[in-house]
């Protein structure tokens, strides 16, 4: 029987098994699998285990999370006030940076695999592949340098920051979180994930200018992922599009797969790529909440369809809401389980 | 003629987002004579409305250009208006916030940033804000309309947000008093959500909710 770890390298190398690999990115699900408060279940790293892979066996698809919240980082780096809610993700609720003196003061651990904060998430890990035997692939969210003063300062103060200066302490911090991502990378590397999300919104021609994509976040870009490992690192950048920036980040990285946001067209990113990279077509999740059980089926046809065209194509979701109920969530899983089977040549 | 090369050089170095040209247009302008209320009403102002309908139909805009809109109108106009020679017009009032659980400030700095410009008074809850402080601020304040940033699904769509702000204004005999908008990733990405949530009206970013805010002032005021 194939694998998903199988069916996803396959996909890697523009190779055929059984169908294309389903991508389902059902996060807090999970603790309502496992009947527990958001704050509870994300208290421990064997409850996500456990929620991952209820998920994965209820619905069929093909990866497993070992992303707790956006905000661990954080956490890991001082913050002690996050907002768990009843119905959705955790939330930063203040910001450990509030002025320069702070910038100066951040202190990014020598270590993160031995920090007490990663404790549960290789915990979380380590269940994952013992429970599957690497019939699964591990993901890890990582944060770009450029977004991860987002959780750290708030959008507001690093918009500011960032578009007035002063340079140099825009500088000292993005060196600062440059330093932290590298880190945090080999943590997961150690602790045994296979698929590394690059997280970088500030990658994305919807929240900077091609010009100053060009000019100054391609080369801090460069700078995340100078010498890592290719294998296994995924562009991302949130919700935001990023067909407009293939071709820049192909010609300046050694990325080898994209997770385009639920509003890049499919067909434009295979057409971009022509199978020099993976890509995924994403749906928006967000019209979960409204469409119709035959809308789901025929847009998730739609997507697979122009994105089947190509030989490196992957489906996936952006992220599931809470509020979806489990009734849309399988037939949006059941749609692109049928429609993504590859034809017998 | 003067003011239309103002305004082409202030509007191509926002959309460069060069906050420093932008400035020094207006200075340059204010030393060869040109009135501070002019500034504001006839340089500002119609550069917003000409961002709003460029961002209508250029999807490339990004929110970089928003920011910087919004902090050079917001710094533009609070430098002018102390030299203004007479109290402006109010333009009317709003009580903005983000939702219930939500602590992403980003669109309210740009929204209120666009408002400032255009006289409406803003009064800023923060972030975090039950819908319960909503409406009870928003009739203290004599507010015409109440702005509802969320950028997460759960705080958008919740019934704690913009749902539960609706259901006290129904409650309270207020819907034809104060009008609601919103605005946030959500909605971008399901246009038909605001409706789902009893708001008003709906901005796909905070240069546009400026204008569509003028408009809803206007509208509960006739």
């Amino acid at each position: 029987m194939i694998s998903a770890s199988q069916r996803l390298a396959a996909a890697l190398k523009g190779e055929r098994l059984d169908r294309i690999p389903v991508f389902c990115n059902l996060i807090d699900q999970g603790a309502r699998e496992l009947g527990m408060s958001i704050r509870q279940y994300y208290s421990r790293g064997a409850n996500v285990a456990e929620g991952q892979l209820r998920l994965v066996k209820k619905y069929g698809h093909d990866n497993l999370w070992s992303l707790f919240y956006v905000g661990r980082e954080a956490v890991m780096l001082g913050c002690d006030k996050i907002n768990f809610p009843d119905d959705g993700p955790p939330n930063v609720a203040d910001f450990i940076i509030k002025t320069p003196e702070d910038i100066k003061k951040l202190h990014i651990p020598d270590d993160i695999y031995s920090h007490p904060e990663f404790q549960e998430e290789i915990e979380c890990i380590r269940i994952m592949r013992k429970e599957t035997e690497g019939r699964y692939p591990v993901i890890a969210y990582l944060t770009s340098a450029l977004t991860l003063p987002c959780i750290l300062m708030g959008m507001e103060k690093w918009f500011k920051l960032l578009l007035f200066g002063p340079a140099e302490l825009r500088d000292e911090l993005l060196n600062k979180c440059c330093e932290f991502f590298r880190k945090h990378l080999a943590a997961y590397k150690k602790a045994g994930a296979d698929v590394f999300l690059y997280s970088e919104a500030f990658g994305s021609t919807d929240f900077v200018p091609m010009k100053m994509f060009r000019e100054f976040c391609l080369p801090w870009i460069e700078k995340d992922l100078e010498g890592v490992d290719p294998q296994g690192m995924v562009y991302y950048c949130g919700s935001s599009r990023l067909n407009p920036v293939i071709d820049a980040i192909l010609e300046r990285t050694r990325i080898e797969a994209f997770y385009p946001g639920p509003l890049d067209d499919a067909a434009e990113s295979g057409r971009i790529l022509n199978d020099r990279a993976l890509f995924a077509g994403v749906f928006n999740d967000i019209r979960l909440i409204e469409w119709t059980p035959g809308e789901i089926r025929s847009e998730v046809k739609r997507i697979i369809t122009a994105g089947m065209k190509s030989k490196k194509f992957i489906f996936g979701t952006s992220v599931i809401p809470c509020c979806v109920p489990e009734t849309k969530i399988r037939v949006l899983l059941d749609a692109a389980l049928e429609f993504g089977v590859h034809e017998r040549r | 003629m003067m003011f239309e090369k103002i305004k082409k050089d202030y509007l191509e170095a926002v959309f460069d987002t060069d906050g420093e040209k932008a400035m020094r247009v207006i200075r340059d302008a204010v030393a060869g004579g040109v009135q501070p209320e002019d500034i504001v009403f006839n340089v500002v102002v119609p550069t917003l409305d000409l961002m709003v309908k460029a961002f209508a139909e250029n999807m490339d805009a990004n929110l970089a250009q928003h920011y910087m809109t919004a902090q050079i109108a917001s710094d533009v106009t609070e430098e002018m208006i102390p030299k203004f020679k007479k109290n402006p017009a109010s333009g009317g009032t709003i009580v903005i916030g983000t939702a219930y659980g939500d602590f992403h400030s980003l669109g309210k700095m740009i929204v209120s940033g666009c408002l400032k410009a255009r006289m409406i008074k803003i009064v800023d809850l923060g972030v975090n804000v039950a819908a319960e402080r909503f409406v009870g601020e928003a009739l203290a304040a004599g507010a015409h309309v109440i702005a509802i940033s969320a950028m997460m699904v759960h705080t958008a769509h919740g019934e704690k947000g913009c749902q539960g702000v609706r259901k006290l204004l129904k409650e309270k005999n207020l819907e034809n008093k104060i009008k609601i908008i919103v605005g946030g990733a959500p909605f971008r990405f399901d246009r038909e959500l605001y409706k789902t949530v009893g708001a008003d009206a709906n901005a796909d970013d905070g240069v546009t909710a400026g204008k569509i805010i003028e408009n809803l002032i206007r509208e509960v005021l006739e």
